[in-house]
């Protein structure tokens, strides 16, 4: 249960927080030798970045971007950062923060935010208090954070704040990613985006021409410094693990065969390409996008382009049965061919998940699949296995890409063991594991199927993601259960908990810590970097590794919307920016037309947001198919405020419509003293919210929230935004 | 299977308590000797597998009793630090995944226009989904773009896996790429 | 004997609702699915197929203050039973842990117990049977007395992940109470242990944040007058006399005193609430 409670309008975390590094750096309570050491703030920054009125140097209004080269650091002429470590220069990146964020004060932030201002100070007191030495604070995130047009930008801000107030490296600390699914962190790792291979290495794009070759690829993408300059071992290893003695130094490894796209092909784009009819096929791995995904009556619409379309799931959803005259299709016209694949459950089969805080952890088979399902991994081999055979004879490209894949996990069944060793990766003259990934090589004789889970499997007959050793070794790491990547460490970044010497920042915080009568690194996790090296080894006190300057990023000149955090309003607002004139995210991608309608107040004044609850989960599939979970929230809700309800005449338990540009769903309403109006810039602004877990199908079933949402996405990742549009309600 | 040695699990040592049972409690616990004391306990001679749940990112520990070729009993893993034996709601109802009635259990295809599934084999499916994809692949392929090798089909899209183990998305991404799949995408934008 | 109690802190209880469906795949009870409530509850009260139910209430403190609060509740195991007292099959009886248990093969349906029950946590359910005949049982929250048999503490504590529910020795549990009861004063200043003494003490304690009227219970629950008439002096009669006219009298007064039990149950709600 919360100690304390402060609401806050939809789409205004940045101000939020913002605010709270203003208060910090205003009352000086920042940490500030771990500002000055370990992080950006002391860089100087050249004189042709700017910031005015909402937008920083550089845009280009015609092509919603901007030229990012104008926000570089200056360098020496050996290529290193100038610092100032006294953190007074004008043009140090602390300055131009402190100058950034003097604008989000507390009385301009909660007229924004809608937040009592009482209750927000004490948020800023009571967390900023945190910047002490001996004293951490965590941030907990979710999709709440992310799903805005400034999604990225708001996770950038908690960052912030945890390193002006020290808070990152240390037990209690950092920021934590909330995964919502239990292995989002696994396909997120093992690449299962469009713009990633396995372990964070980049896809190689089209669009670069040093891509043209490995070599020129090798070479754009591996920096100078940090521990990225290993990058090459990285990728050649993982050529090995797929293309095995299709991949030799003759053939780049085999690099030709990466597909190279061009463009932005994530959820939104793709449906959009599905939209007009550019896709012919689809797989949907348990993925239920006709509630899931955003204006999802657009995304349903779409399905229906496709030629074929598999989905591989163990119940039959929304998305698999498009058209379907209960999703409100007319079967007749749609010509697309539908293949269900049916599923077993997680404990139908094994294999490991990776949460939240990267621990691996292994799934025993308890029982055999239910009927005729199958494991998905038995499916993947199945399809590959036949896709391979019908191209066995053929030489086209094509076929010549296919062939040259290495696949060989067993015929008749799929031995996972095979798997999980080409992930660790093994020698690939002797089959003899690897120890992991600091034995990695470029030159081909060692493959591994994922650099960062290399350590996992080190030897015969040991996959550390099957320890059940639940003995706590200290500040509750327990690294003897399971794995955690990198290398079983359990606190990423752990050097930032001692100071530049390698002395604990506090007794009550240590974690790791330089033990000079044995000359290495020791303590209660795996340290971030080799144990033996000194405190004062060159490079040994930047404790930011997998950053090529050694510290944090307090600015960040790579992301598409500026360096540092600002208040943008969501796609659809309420009320004009109260801090520039540009109303939304200057670097968003635009989607036009039917695809993606947009709403304004006068036709649509309130903010809705959309969430889940404990009882379901994402779409629903898993949990509506539920009896149990189906009773406990067995109906499509709306939580409006007592005052709103008044003003549309609604009482609880009624039947309304909630209407946005996109479309309408019908729910009960919840009239609730939760939510209450937000004062905004002396206005109230009513707000909304309800569960986007509902669909036609399964024992619990309701109208789709998703079909109100919009089809517009952050700037750096495209992620929908999701919690925050405008709608209308009225009684059914 | 795994062996399991639980030592957390909440024992009571109720005076009330049969006395083979209180002894098994105060020496060290031994799961299945304990629960095979029991004639009624319904997950007594029940075997026992550790899980993680399948639904958020915590990673909880779960036991999972089957007996009689279905589940019988789910239960927080009282030995997993990270839960130690506690769930959520979600997570203590797992044992329904298997017993739903609205479970999938035979592939089900539907044809051009028609307005039902029809049962097939998973031979003819997969089959008939490889040939769908080599005629997709084939008719849309590009070999080159702007003089770089490209190896792709942007015509096939692949969606979902967040739920998947991690060596599933491995030959999920190992496979789609080896396809010259560039409309690849998991949930975690959505 | 230790004697063994439920503990229920609900100041620290998140309203998951793990423990509904722990006791449903513990005791395989089926779904109940009700009708829209209007807030985040599913059930009304407990049923016979839904054992506990968690309660949510929106109540404004005395400050006007919104304090979003959760109970979890079910069977009270009361030492001093009404439904013990009025079973006329004597299929309701105490169990060497003191919990409340009731004989489904005893059992008749006649519904004595629900009526009689000061914190309504009895529930009938109509059955048919192979031959399309109907018949009743009375259902209610066992404490898992089949675990504890075993030593393994009742379904619904063993899945509660805020340690809202606890079950151990009874005076450590009601130290413990009164503990936090300690703590949470400042926060919630009409905290407090709720074990009524008018049922002789219970076999669930609950730490409340607000007073028992908020939470729909009764601030002063007594076993009824006519229940201990029943079970003390009427049935043993009744038993000698072997008259079933005269047992079906009895019952109809304990029953038309029910009315105003329940008469009496709401005013005592309507003077409390604030």
């Amino acid at each position: 249960m919360a100690d304390h409670y402060a609401p806050l309008r939809s789409g205004t975390d940045i101000p939020f927080i913002g605010g709270m590094i203003n208060y910090a750096l205003e009352n000086n309570l920042i940490h500030k030798e771990y500002v000055a050491k370990y992080t950006n703030a002391s860089f100087i920054v050249k004189e042709s970045y700017k910031f005015e009125d909402g937008l920083f140097s550089g845009y280009d209004e015609a092509k919603r971007a901007y030229d990012k080269t104008l926000w570089a650091w200056e360098t020496t002429e050996d290529g290193k950062p100038v610092k100032d470590e006294t953190l007074e220069h004008p043009r140090s990146v602390f300055q131009l923060m402190k100058k950034h964020y003097s604008r989000y004060d507390v009385d301009t932030v909660t007229s924004v935010t809608g937040t009592a201002k009482e209750d927000y100070l004490k948020v800023c007191e009571m967390f900023c208090s945190t910047g002490k030495a001996g004293k951490s604070g965590t941030i907990m995130y979710a999709m709440g954070a992310t799903q805005h047009t400034v999604g990225t930008q708001n996770v950038r801000a908690y960052a912030m704040l945890q390193l002006l107030l020290g808070n990152i490296g240390l037990p209690g600390g950092g920021i934590n990613a909330m995964r919502g699914e239990s292995n989002v962190q696994g396909s997120t790792d093992f690449a299962l985006l469009y713009d990633t291979l396995p372990g964070y290495l980049n896809m190689p794009k089209a669009t670069v021409p040093e891509n043209a070759t490995l070599a020129g690829h090798l070479a754009k993408e591996t920096p100078k410094s940090g521990y990225w300059t290993n990058r090459p071992k990285f990728i050649v290893s993982l050529l090995k693990a797929w293309y095995g003695p299709n991949a030799t130094a003759e053939n780049e490894f085999g690099y030709q065969f990466l597909p190279k796209g061009n463009k932005n092909y994530s959820h939104i784009n793709l449906f959009n390409a599905m939209y007009k009819g550019e896709l012919e096929g689809a797989f949907l791995f348990g993925t239920n996008p006709v509630v899931g995904g955003p204006n999802a009556g657009k995304e349903k619409e779409a399905l229906a382009n496709l030629k074929w379309m598999v989905a591989v799931d163990l119940w039959e959803t929304e998305s698999s049965a498009f058209w379907q005259k209960g999703a409100g299709s007319d079967p007749s016209k749609i010509k697309t061919e539908v293949f269900l694949l049916p599923a077993c459950s997680s404990y139908e089969k094994e294999g490991s998940v990776s949460n939240s805080s990267r621990w691996m952890q292994y799934r025993w088979q308890a029982i055999k699949p239910l009927g005729e399902s199958k494991a998905d991994l038995e499916i993947m081999n199945e399809l590959m296995l036949k896709i391979k055979a019908l191209y066995k004879n053929e030489s086209t490209p094509a076929a010549k890409q296919v062939n040259a894949v290495y696949w060989n996990y067993g015929e008749k069944e799929v031995d996972i063991d095979l798997v999980c060793k080409e992930i660790n990766g093994y020698d690939t003259t002797t089959g003899k594991l690897i120890n992991g990934f600091g034995s990695l090589k470029d030159d081909g004789t060692t493959c591994s199927g994922n650099w960062i889970y290399c350590g996992f499997y080190p030897e015969e007959g040991k996959n550390l993601a099957q320890r059940r050793d639940n003995k706590d070794t200290g500040l509750s790491m327990y690294l003897n259960w399971s794995y955690a990547w990198p290398m079983n460490r359990r606190i990423l970044y752990n050097r930032a908990s001692a100071d530049p010497s390698g002395k604990p920042w506090s007794k009550e915080k240590q974690v790791i810590w330089y033990d000079e009568l044995q000359q290495k690194w020791t303590g209660y996790d795996v340290p971030d970097f080799v144990a033996t090296k000194k405190p004062t080894d060159p490079g040994f006190s930047d404790p930011f590794i997998m950053i090529a300057d050694g510290v944090a990023g307090m600015y960040a000149p790579t992301l598409n919307d500026g360096p540092f955090p600002e208040h943008y309003e969501p796609y659809e607002s309420p009320i004009p920016n109260p801090f520039s004139s540009q109303e939304i995210n200057p670097a968003i991608q635009l989607f036009d037309g039917d695809f993606n309608k947009r709403g304004f107040k006068a036709d649509y004044p309130i903010v809705a947001t959309t969430y889940r609850v404990s009882e379901h989960w994402q779409s629903g599939t898993m949990t509506r198919n539920q009896e149990w979970l189906s009773e406990l929230v067995p109906y499509m809700f709306v939580e409006i405020s007592e005052e709103l309800a008044k003003e549309k005449g609604i009482n609880n338990k009624d039947e309304i419509i909630v209407t946005s540009a996109r479309g309408e769903v019908k729910a009960y309403a919840m009239v609730t003293k939760r939510f209450k109006p937000h004062t905004v810039n002396g206005k109230k602004i009513h707000q909304i919210g309800m569960p986007w877990h509902f669909g036609y199908k399964g024992i619990a079933t309701g109208d789709t929230a998703n079909r109100l949402t919009p089809h517009i996405g952050d700037a750096n990742t495209t992620i929908p935004e999701y919690k925050a549009f405008l709608c209308d309600v009225r009684r059914a | 299977m795994v062996e399991l040695n639980l030592n957390r699990r909440q024992f009571l040592k109720l005076s009330g308590a049969t006395a083979v049972t209180l002894a098994v409690a105060e020496l060290g616990f031994n799961e299945k000797k304990a629960y095979a004391q029991s004639k009624e306990l319904k997950i007594a001679k029940a075997d026992v597998t550790p899980t993680i749940c399948c639904f958020c990112g915590v990673g909880c520990g779960i036991l999972v009793h089957t007996k009689d070729n279905t589940v019988v009993y789910t239960e927080g893993d009282p030995d997993n630090p990270i839960n130690e034996g506690k769930l959520c709601s979600k997570g203590t109802t797992i044992r329904q995944l298997y017993t739903s009635e609205k479970r999938l259990t035979k592939p089900l295809y539907r044809a051009p226009g028609s307005d039902k599934w029809e049962e097939k084999d998973w031979d003819w499916m997969l089959d008939t989904i490889a040939k769908r994809t080599k005629e997709t692949r084939d008719k849309s392929f590009i070999e080159t773009e702007n003089g770089i090798t490209v190896n792709k089909t942007e015509k096939i899209a692949s969606l979902g896996g967040a739920a998947l183990d991690n060596e599933e998305c491995y030959l999920l991404a190992k496979m789609m790429r080896g396809l010259g799949v560039t409309y690849l995408e998991h949930q975690a934008r959505i | 004997m230790t004697k063994y109690i439920k503990y229920v802190d609900v100041t620290k209880c998140d309203g998951c609702r793990a423990c509904m469906v722990a006791c449903k795949n513990w005791n395989d009870l089926p779904a109940d699915p009700q009708d829209f409530q209007g807030s985040v509850q599913s059930h009304p009260k407990v049923s016979a197929d839904t054992w506990n139910v968690m309660q949510y209430i929106e109540h404004e403190n005395g400050k006007g203050d919104l304090e979003y609060l959760f109970r979890h509740s079910a069977c009270f195991h009361c030492t001093d039973a009404a439904c013990e007292k009025v079973c006329p099959e004597n299929a309701i009886s105490y169990s060497k842990y003191g919990t409340v248990v009731i004989d489904q093969d005893k059992c008749v349906g006649c519904g004595y117990c629900v009526q009689n029950c000061p914190f309504e946590v009895i529930s009938l359910k109509e059955y048919v049977d192979k031959n399309g005949d109907k018949y009743r049982k009375s259902q209610k929250c066992t404490m898992c007395t089949d675990r504890l048999e075993e030593g393994l503490q009742p379904a619904c504590v063993t899945t509660c992940h805020t340690g809202s529910l606890e079950f151990g020795e009874e005076s450590a549990m009601i130290k413990k109470a009164e503990q936090r009861v300690k703590e949470m004063k400042d926060r919630f200043p009409n905290a407090q242990v709720y074990n009524p003494q008018g049922v002789g003490g219970t076999h669930t304690i609950y730490v409340l944040a607000e007073k028992p009227s908020v939470y729909g219970l009764p601030e002063n629950p007594k076993v009824p007058t006519s229940a201990v008439i029943w079970k003390d002096y009427a049935q043993p009669i009744g038993k000698m006399m072997i008259g079933a006219t005269t047992m079906a009298v009895v019952g109809a007064f304990v029953t038309n005193n029910i009315i105003s039990k329940r008469k009496a149950l709401k005013e005592d709600r309507g003077e409390d609430h604030e």
